[in-house]
């Protein structure tokens, strides 16, 4: 009774004060659905099953933040472009949408902490025994030209010097095809399409060695930048989601292999 | 060579796209038409001067590219005014007063085809307005304005795929969603391609048949 008092009085005085605003986190409670904004044409985080629904990492874990705010999800289909204007003009509440956190961003939308990260893989052929990214020193790897992986790959090789060979491709497909031929030793490319590869079977003896000792790309959930009470929410909801071992999980169902470690060694967050 | 992935379900999703294309499409025509029908006789009634901001606000409709028009009034109802309407209400708003401005421009150009004479005839006969309008305009005028109006309802219907930036997944964007996850989009967009034409084709023989049907001569 008591403390009905106390609430009662603190709604008042609050009332009176003229500042009794809902947020966005009581916004989303009260309608009753979380909109998020996935893109469902990046499998193995975002895609469609056979019956054109959507499913994948981003997809589950709009389904657990929805499940822990006690509201239905909705996936609301965003290209990447699209992922920040969705949001500004109020189509969506949040991005679960592979996100990376930059700077350039920030200054727009405001980012939880890191949920998930792409960190480089190597995969090797089999028969060659590399088993690390040092391994490959001496042998001939490749990558898909231009890309952020093949420039500091290419890097390494001239380092490593003779015996070493930097081969570019042209697209994904090529260099896993070359791979399984055995014209590759070894690759490096994003850990979640290193995983889906080797997981289609359709590239004979190659596997996931190790991580690349490349920049990794953290990606995190956004919201409004103002709505510090939901990102609050978002912070304490990916730290609840690894330690509960629901990240691993999803981790497990969709990419599989060695667990990407979402904090950044030396700093806060 | 004719081996696809493509299932019944994919083609019952197509199916659904389809509905929404031609629910869209309905929807649009039919205030549209209403609209326009209104805006034209307007024009007619008060005139080039008195109907010029009229004209001028239609006129916009007219030369600004559907695809923009869909994207702005998407974002000004959701940032400035913080409407909570769906993409679908979008879409249908845009797309009627985007019909209506094609539409006052074929009733305008109906009416002006019913000759002078004959309205005059008309109102020495002791008609009134309305009945000049109901008797002797609206009868002549629709012949003319037929052929124009079944172009603009076509029209309309291919152009009802844009509606996909405000997040309504109709015919084209269906296609697209099984083309990303199947990978055949020659195969997927000829189908596409085929389900509109089993839209258009009913439309545009009725078209035939009515022009035929009201034919004197």
């Amino acid at each position: 009774m008591k403390t009905l008092t106390l609430i009662a009085a603190a709604t008042a005085l609050t009332g009176l004060a003229g500042i009794a605003q809902a947020d966005k986190l009581d916004d989303i409670i009260a309608s009753g659905t979380l909109r998020c904004a996935v893109v469902l044409d990046f499998p193995p985080m975002g895609m469609r099953d056979e019956n054109n629904e959507p499913i994948g990492f981003d997809v589950d874990y709009c389904k657990d933040l929805a499940a822990a705010l006690g509201v239905d999800a909705e996936i609301v289909e965003t290209p990447f472009p699209e992922r920040i204007p969705a949001l500004m003009s109020n189509r969506v509440d949040v991005g679960v949408a592979s996100t990376s956190d930059t700077l350039e961003r920030a200054k727009t939308v405001g980012f939880s902490v890191p949920y998930f990260a792409f960190e480089m893989a190597v995969t090797a052929n089999n028969s060659t025994g590399i088993d690390s990214f040092e391994a490959m020193k001496g042998f001939t790897v490749g990558a898909v030209a231009g890309t952020y992986e093949a420039i500091a790959l290419e890097e390494y090789v001239n380092q490593w010097g003779e015996g070493s060979t930097f081969r570019p491709y042209q697209t994904q497909a090529d260099v896993f095809l070359a791979l399984s031929q055995g014209q590759l030793d070894a690759t490096v490319s994003t850990s979640t399409v290193a995983q889906a590869n080797v997981q289609s079977g359709n590239f004979g003896d190659i596997s996931v060695v190790g991580f690349a000792p490349f920049d990794t790309d953290y990606v995190a959930l956004f919201t409004r930048r103002d709505e510090y009470g939901f990102l609050n929410y978002l912070d304490l909801f990916v730290s609840q989601q690894v330690r509960t071992g629901r990240y691993a999980e999803l981790y497990e169902k969709w990419v599989g292999g060695e667990l990407p470690d979402l904090t950044i060694p030396g700093v806060y967050r | 060579m004719f081996e696809t992935a493509l299932t019944t379900r994919d083609l019952w999703f197509l199916a659904q796209g389809a509905g929404i294309t031609i629910l869209v499409t309905a929807i649009s025509v039919v205030i549209g038409t209403i609209l326009g029908i209104l805006f034209g006789v307007i024009r007619v009634q008060l005139g080039p001067i008195l109907s010029a901001p009229l004209t001028f606000v239609l006129d916009i409709f007219r030369s600004v590219p559907l695809l923009i028009q869909l994207v702005l009034t998407n974002a000004f109802v959701g940032i400035v005014l913080q409407w909570q309407i769906s993409g679908f209400t979008v879409a249908c708003a845009v797309l009627s007063l985007y019909t209506s401005a094609y539409c006052a421009e074929i009733v305008r150009g109906g009416i002006d085809a019913v000759p002078q004479t004959t309205r005059r005839a008309a109102r020495s006969l002791g008609m009134t307005w309305a009945q000049d309008m109901v008797y002797i305009v609206t009868p002549l005028a629709t012949r003319v304005a037929l052929p124009s109006w079944i172009g603009l309802a076509l029209g309309v219907m291919k152009d009802s795929a844009l509606v996909y930036v405000v997040q309504v997944t109709e015919l084209l964007k269906s296609t697209q969603i099984l083309i990303t996850r199947l990978q055949e989009p020659l195969f997927l967009l000829l189908i596409c391609g085929a389900f509109y034409f089993i839209i258009s084709f009913p439309l545009a023989r009725l078209g035939g048949y009515l022009e035929r049907r009201w034919s004197n001569d």
